[in-house]
């Protein structure tokens, strides 16, 4: 597997630098962020092997895996999508990738169509599943792209309330850019960041964090 | 005053919020029965075909503590109902 480790002082430009040593494009690689500081981020780059991903589901132990990704395979057929579905490696919970061409109706507005394709997965797929385990549905990365966003506006918006000592709301966020936001900002000790305001215009508001907190 | 399908596409964000749960809120199945029952107060509602009893499934799956997901393909289910019905007329 090849991997490369990313520094930056954006997170953008911590992935970029780790895929410029390992010749790879983002679609081809999946990322984890090793540490995020307002100076500086650090990432590790993974180069996704679609033959190993491939076998990876294949394989009895991760039968369940495999029967999810058919079943997401066979919807999209009737749907009349041309796509691919695989499992990525290392996944936890189990995230379905689809890839193919064209797949922007498949995403919708912010996102809004993929998570309506996810709901329906997870009911077609639940009887397979134990209790409270759920699947994770991805297209073209949109999902982890977004994530990586939400955390680069989070950082941004710290370090702006760090100079300032002003809150900042920021734009209203679906529940799992909204999470993305609170992992990115729990380590930091000088901002704290809370939700206001009801679903579906609930938004994250980064504000400097009280010494008595 | 917010249309039927602004109101269920909210009712559709808080089951999602639930289901995808951002550590920011607890939702309760109350509150997706209030956004439900919102939708269901709605007189624009009755005049289309399907919207009313998609709702009511989606509520009472809501009640019999069904996954969030569930809730949420029915809820999808009226608003594309809805979509359809405005198309029509």
């Amino acid at each position: 597997m090849r991997t490369a480790e990313g520094r930056g002082r954006t997170l953008d430009e911590a992935v970029d630098a780790a895929l410029i040593e390992l010749g790879e494009t983002r679609r081809n690689v999946d990322v984890k962020v090793l540490r995020e500081t307002p100076d500086e981020t650090v990432v590790e780059v993974v180069v996704i092997d679609p033959e190993a991903a491939t076998a990876t589901a294949g394989t009895p132990a991760n039968g369940k895996a495999e029967t999810v990704r058919s079943l997401l395979e066979g919807l999209l057929k009737h749907m009349g999508v041309r796509a691919t579905v695989q499992v990525r490696a290392g996944s936890d919970p189990i995230t379905l990738d689809v890839s193919g061409r064209d797949l922007g109706a498949l995403i919708g507005w912010r996102g809004e169509t993929l998570r309506a394709l996810q709901s329906v997965t997870n009911v077609m797929v639940g009887k397979h599943l134990d209790e409270g385990e759920r699947v994770i549905v991805d297209v073209e990365r949109y999902r982890q792209r977004r994530e990586h966003t939400v955390r680069e506006i989070a950082l941004r918006a710290a370090r702006q309330v760090k100079m300032t000592g002003d809150a900042i709301t920021l734009d209203a966020m679906q529940a799992f850019e909204r999470r993305a936001i609170h992992l990115a900002l729990e380590g930091d000790p000088d901002v704290t960041s809370s939700s206001i305001g009801e679903e579906p215009e609930r938004r994250v508001v980064v504000g400097p964090r009280k010494p008595a907190e | 005053m917010p249309s039927a399908a602004e109101r269920i596409r909210r009712a559709i964000a808080v089951v999602n919020a639930a289901a995808d749960g951002a550590g920011d809120e607890e939702i309760t199945p109350t509150e997706i029965a209030e956004a439900i029952r919102d939708c269901l107060e709605l007189p624009e509602i009755g005049s289309i075909p399907n919207v009313r009893k998609y709702l009511g499934e989606a509520l009472d799956a809501t009640s019999d503590g069904m996954p969030a997901d569930f809730v949420a393909m029915t809820l999808y289910a009226a608003l594309g109902a809805l979509q359809e019905g405005h198309s029509l007329n």
